[in-house]
């Protein structure tokens, strides 16, 4: 096609041919117009397949089409060409009339490409590790530590441990599934309160022995299983119904019964005989991949639909309880309520009373915070320097996020409060650490702060200690941990062949850092993303590496100098002016808040195709005050959310 | 209320104490010396260990070349070993040095497969080729219980690096199975153990197994099956893996057989070094932040090296770290602060000092590894000289991430085929895949390329 196409512009095909060949006027006038512009500008000396400038190949964008689909590389291109960062000035330049029709156009072609909704796919996943301990809880009582069984998972997407293509299964992993499997089985039935809840037994009466009996003299007929296995039926039919969150086939019934009568048969008459068939089962579904992936039926088509009542169940109770559905919601789903927005509605407003909205918080919070860092053990605090530190803090300074988060989504409900909040929670320790007296006990509980400073995500010890060194504070890290989670405008990987600094040969100290930073940005290729990261860090160098405050360097009282400048030009000086100023900057929080939460609730990536929702989502913040119930309904309602398109092979093969 | 569990799983009986080892000369075929055929039945091996963030170049490359060489600053923990070293210059992976990558994870996921990776927070990895040691294992793991083993001391880094735009998984794998899958590290030496020995060890055993595991193995591989039929190409991937992983675990869990195979490898000298090793695992807690990483780096060596001895596997591999780790290594003398930050020295003197010093400590777990495989003996041979032991990181310098002139070595005979007591210099940018090319044959792999490989670097073999 590539080669027919090149060979007929070659030629110079004449429009009419072209269109007589059925290509669209839009394509041609690309052919015509907007392409040779690219080839110009960006193609000839260092966007193509040889030269590869900045990684890039333009080459090969013949059709519209393919512009469409990498929308999130286009929409970065134009901001790149509208700031005059591209051409580059040693290069041939875009006289502005030129530059004017091609961003015209490449504007509109995106503008075409969002007016079609595109939910996106989401591809069959493993439980994360995270998620299998919680339906596990969920299902069976028993409580397991992830760790204590599994690698870690990978990361993906925006960032989270619920990326469904890097969820993957090996033998190692399945190894482990099958050891945690057996462990929990056996240790559900030796928790007889647990036991019953899932599999109520079964016991011969009097009655139903008799009538074994009689059969057997009468009619020669043994109907000794009969019993057994009806109990069994319906206990199994009511286990797997939950794991596998759908109604269960009949085939899929039909298999584990037979298992089970399999098992019951080979096992002596003993009274523990129904209990132990059943513990055989109850394995054989923990380990099903219908209990362990999550997936959902494709449909013949290629346009988006609804997902099914079950489906969004799934989507449901994995967004905000990290688990299975629990029974209310199953129920809603076998009346096919969660197809009607309005009961849909519903259900997410009784699930976010649930406590189990914690485990969001406790998931989200520590993922979107890269707090979950503090329990990495290479990843150590110097004790030599910091004698006051201790992991149990740093698992309090975690606690202390997730409590925080969690108290914006169900007590305060205002999320705009992540930035900046007159309390915290604190345990004895931890207060103590931050210079507050009055707590008493290790029980972590809400503290109003009369300091402004503290208040907020940027004044937590758990976020300042993994943005520090572990000798040392960052301001580089801490700079563009505020651009990523709170402005989402992460810096850009720094360039390649930075030169070395050789007058940098300073000492290694904490006071010198400014000076360094700031022979570092002479250089214009740092100077552009560093000036602004830099001045970010520098508001939070009152706070040392492990979070407490300061108002000098160590004991050679040099006063701490935090002030800096925002790119848009807001002066600022210390941790409260900043909050102030990032409080004002609340649209683009809001912006980088609702994507980053989209992508957890969706476990993909967000891109160009999701801009409508995202834009949504922020819209519903900000004219809500940042309400946390009503942002995460609305994530709930989100197209992405309820609608999903087939995977295009499923499509061709129907 | 608590119950005793009654499903005690049953315990397997007459395994391991008495598996008398077959007779040697019936074994020896017609007109072989016994002493020639335990040489050629005796497996080669390979074992890989990768450490991140580079090395300080001045004190890395010995003086002198060929056989007369001096060991340099870093290497110096490797004296008694000189003799079966090789010490490697002017490496360079090339396919990994493209425009626009990042310094750190576009190197660390290739450094085994020679091949550029696919940029991506996650939705489409891609390291376009199979690595070295995947590619030894499909040929020579089939016969032993594990094809490969890969080991290391961090979990997956979390998250992605939103500066450059890679899922930070790509930092934490260097072994991979296909181009789109990583091996799964075990990083916990009591997994790591058991998982081998434990039915070999005195009262380590569980007890054997429960009766229907398979029977459970089997029903659950029906269901993906099931399922197969009706998805589509994402969706069947996933459930090949799951086929797959359910596949192995039933073949190597359920079979008495490769069971009694292997426990007929450990001999009583095997088996007192599980007992002592084992002893030290029972000592060995790690609290939620912190432990000794010297002590858990050689835990995991010891059991790597076990691994290999037992012919549990005859391929390996081991993580120091992942990708721009950032371990505190402020225990060792004179330095204060983590690895990556360090590798950034700047030139400067005292950064450059305590990288030194960190490059050193890796290189001293490197010689201890190589000391417990040459105190294991295979008959008059010892482990390392029927072993491969590459040693390397995937860049030069931290300061400039440079994949050129990469630090490697490698130790051990491998069975004999290795020309080892060397410091060569290849010409500038010799392709690192010839390396691996000379390996994989070095180790009776079948295969002619390797990732963009030009030929084999005969130099290092015999």
């Amino acid at each position: 096609m590539r080669f027919a196409l090149t060979f007929c512009l070659a030629i110079g095909l004449s429009t009419s041919t072209l269109l007589a060949a059925g290509y669209p006027p839009d394509q041609i006038h690309y052919w015509d117009v907007v392409m040779p512009l690219m080839r110009k500008y960006c193609n000839q000396s260092c966007h193509n397949a040889d030269d590869l400038k900045g990684g890039l190949n333009l080459e090969g964008y013949d059709f519209i089409s393919r512009i469409q689909r990498e929308g999130e590389l286009f929409t970065r291109l134009i901001r790149l060409v509208e700031n005059g960062e591209m051409p580059p000035e040693n290069k041939l330049q875009m006289p502005q009339t030129e530059q004017d029709t091609l961003l015209k156009y490449i504007k509109k072609y995106l503008k075409e490409a969002l007016a079609i909704p595109n939910p996106g796919q989401i591809p069959p996943r493993r439980l994360s590790m995270r998620e299998y301990a919680y339906a596990v809880q969920d299902l069976t009582g028993i409580r397991i530590e992830p760790r204590d069984y599994f690698p870690k998972d990978p990361s993906g997407g925006e960032g989270f441990d619920n990326f469904a293509r890097v969820l993957y299964l090996n033998p190692l992993l399945m190894e482990r599934y099958l050891e945690a499997t057996e462990y929990i089985v056996e240790e559900a039935y030796c928790n007889v309160g647990h036991w019953k809840r899932m599999v109520p037994g079964y016991r011969e009466s009097w009655s139903t022995a008799f009538k074994v009996w009689w059969q057997g003299v009468r009619h020669d007929r043994d109907i000794s299983l009969e019993a057994p296995l009806a109990a069994a039926e319906e206990q199994i039919t009511a286990f797997a119904t939950r794991a596998y969150r759908r109604i269960i086939l009949p085939e899929e019934q039909q298999k584990l019964l037979d298992f089970f009568l399999v098992v019951y048969q080979e096992l002596p008459d003993i009274p523990q005989r129904f209990d132990l068939s059943m513990q055989q089962v109850l394995k054989a579904v923990l380990l099903s991949p219908n209990f362990l992936i999550r997936q959902e039926t494709d449909q013949p088509t290629e346009d988006p639909y609804l997902v099914s009542s079950f489906e969004i169940a799934s989507r449901l109770s994995f967004f905000l309880w990290s688990s299975v559905p629990d029974d209310t919601l199953m129920e809603a789903a076998y009346r096919n309520d969660l197809v009607q927005p309005e009961l849909l509605r519903l259900q997410v407003q009784r699930m976010l009373r649930s406590p189990k909205l914690k485990r969001l918080a406790e998931s989200f919070a520590s993922q979107w915070l890269e707090i979950d860092k503090l329990a990495d053990p290479s990843h150590g605090v110097d004790q030599e320097i910091f004698p006051e530190y201790s992991p149990d803090l740093g698992h309090w300074m975690q606690q202390e996020a997730v409590d925080y988060f969690y108290y914006t989504l169900t007590g305060s409900k205002n999320l705009l409060e992540l930035i900046d909040g007159r309390y915290t929670f604190l345990n004895e320790p931890l207060a103590k650490h931050y210079g507050i007296e009055g707590i008493a006990g290790e029980k972590m509980r809400k503290v109003p702060l009369d300091d402004p400073a503290r208040g907020g995500v940027l004044g937590m010890g758990g976020v300042l200690t993994a943005t520090s060194l572990p000798h040392r504070t960052s301001p580089v890290l801490r700079g563009k941990w505020v651009l990523e989670k709170i402005l989402g405008t992460p810096a850009k990987a720094p360039p390649p062949d930075v030169p070395e600094l050789e007058d940098a040969k300073k000492t290694h100290d904490e006071m010198a850092l400014r000076e360094l930073l700031i022979i570092h940005r002479e250089n214009p290729a740092c100077q552009g993303c560093h000036q602004e990261m830099d001045d970010l860090g520098f508001a939070l160098e009152n706070y040392d590496a492990i979070g407490r405050w300061r108002n000098s360097y160590g004991m050679k009282l040099v006063d701490i100098d935090a002030s800096g400048m925002l790119k848009s030009g807001e002066a600022f000086n210390g941790p409260v002016e900043l909050k102030e100023l990032l409080r004002k900057k609340k649209d683009q929080f809001a912006k980088s808040f609702s994507q980053k939460m989209l992508g957890f609730a969706l476990g993909r990536g967000i891109d160009f195709k999701d801009s409508k929702t995202v834009a949504a989502l922020s819209e519903t913040l900000l004219e809500n005050n940042f309400d946390a119930s009503l942002f995460l309904t609305e994530v709930v309602m989100s197209y992405p959310f309820r609608y999903k398109l087939s995977d295009p092979v499923v499509v061709q093969e129907f | 209320m608590k119950r005793p569990s009654l499903s005690r799983r049953k315990v397997l009986q007459g395994l391991g104490a008495c598996m008398a080892l077959p007779f040697l000369e019936a074994m020896t075929p017609a007109g072989m010396s016994v002493a020639r055929y335990v040489e050629s039945t005796r497996p080669k091996r390979l074992a890989v260990f990768y450490f991140p963030n580079g090395v300080h170049s001045d004190d890395w490359t010995p003086k002198g070349l060929g056989a007369n060489f001096e060991l340099s600053r870093t290497l110096k923990p490797l004296e008694p070993f000189k003799k079966d070293l090789l010490v490697l210059s002017e490496l360079k992976n090339r396919e990994v040095d493209v425009r626009g990558t990042d310094g750190h994870y576009a190197k660390t996921a290739p450094f085994l497969t020679c091949h550029n990776i696919t940029k991506t927070t996650g939705s489409n990895i891609d390291v376009k080729g199979v690595s070295m040691d995947q590619v030894a294992a499909r040929q020579i793991g089939q016969e032993t219980m594990f094809p490969s083993l890969e080991y290391g001391v961090d979990p997956i880094i979390s998250g992605v690096d939103q500066n450059v735009g890679y899922t930070r998984l790509y930092g934490s794998a260097i072994s991979w199975a296909s181009p789109n899958q990583p091996c799964s590290k075990e990083i916990d030496p009591h997994h790591a153990f058991n998982r081998l020995f434990r039915t070999v060890v005195p009262g380590k055993s569980s007890g054997g197994q429960d009766p229907w595991r398979k029977s459970v193995l089997d029903l659950v591989m029906d269901d993906a099956k099931r399922l197969n039929k009706h998805l589509g190409a994402a969706d069947q991937n996933k459930m090949s893996e799951y086929l797959e992983s359910v596949r192995s675990v039933e073949k190597r869990l359920t079979s008495q057989e490769k069971l009694r195979d292997f426990e007929s490898n450990i001999t009583p000298d095997i088996k007192k070094e599980l007992v002592k090793l084992n002893v030290r695992l029972e000592d060995y807690v790690e609290v939620n932040s912190g432990y000794d990483v010297t002590q858990k780096v050689r835990l995991m060596m010891d059991i790597n090296a076990l691994a290999l001895w037992s012919d549990a596997t005859r391929v390996t591999t081991f993580m120091f770290g992942n990708s721009v780790s950032n371990r505190n290594f402020s225990f060792l003398d004179g330095v204060t602060g983590n690895h990556h930050t360090i590798s950034h020295h700047r030139s400067n003197d005292r950064l450059l000092n305590m990288y030194s010093k960190i490059n050193y400590w890796h290189t001293e777990q490197y010689a201890y590894f190589l000391e417990r495989m040459r105190s294991m003996k295979e008959g008059d041979q010892s482990l390392l000289d029927q072993s491969m032991v590459l040693y390397g990181s995937s860049l030069r310098d931290g300061n400039s991430h440079q994949a050129t002139n990469l630090p490697i070595v490698v130790a051990g005979k491998g069975g004999g085929v290795l020309k080892t007591g060397q410091n060569l210099q290849f010409e500038k940018e010799t392709p690192l895949a010839n390396l691996y090319l000379a390996m994989l044959k070095g180790l009776d792999v079948k295969v002619d390329q390797f990732g963009d490989s030009e030929g084999v670097l005969t130099e290092v073999l015999v």
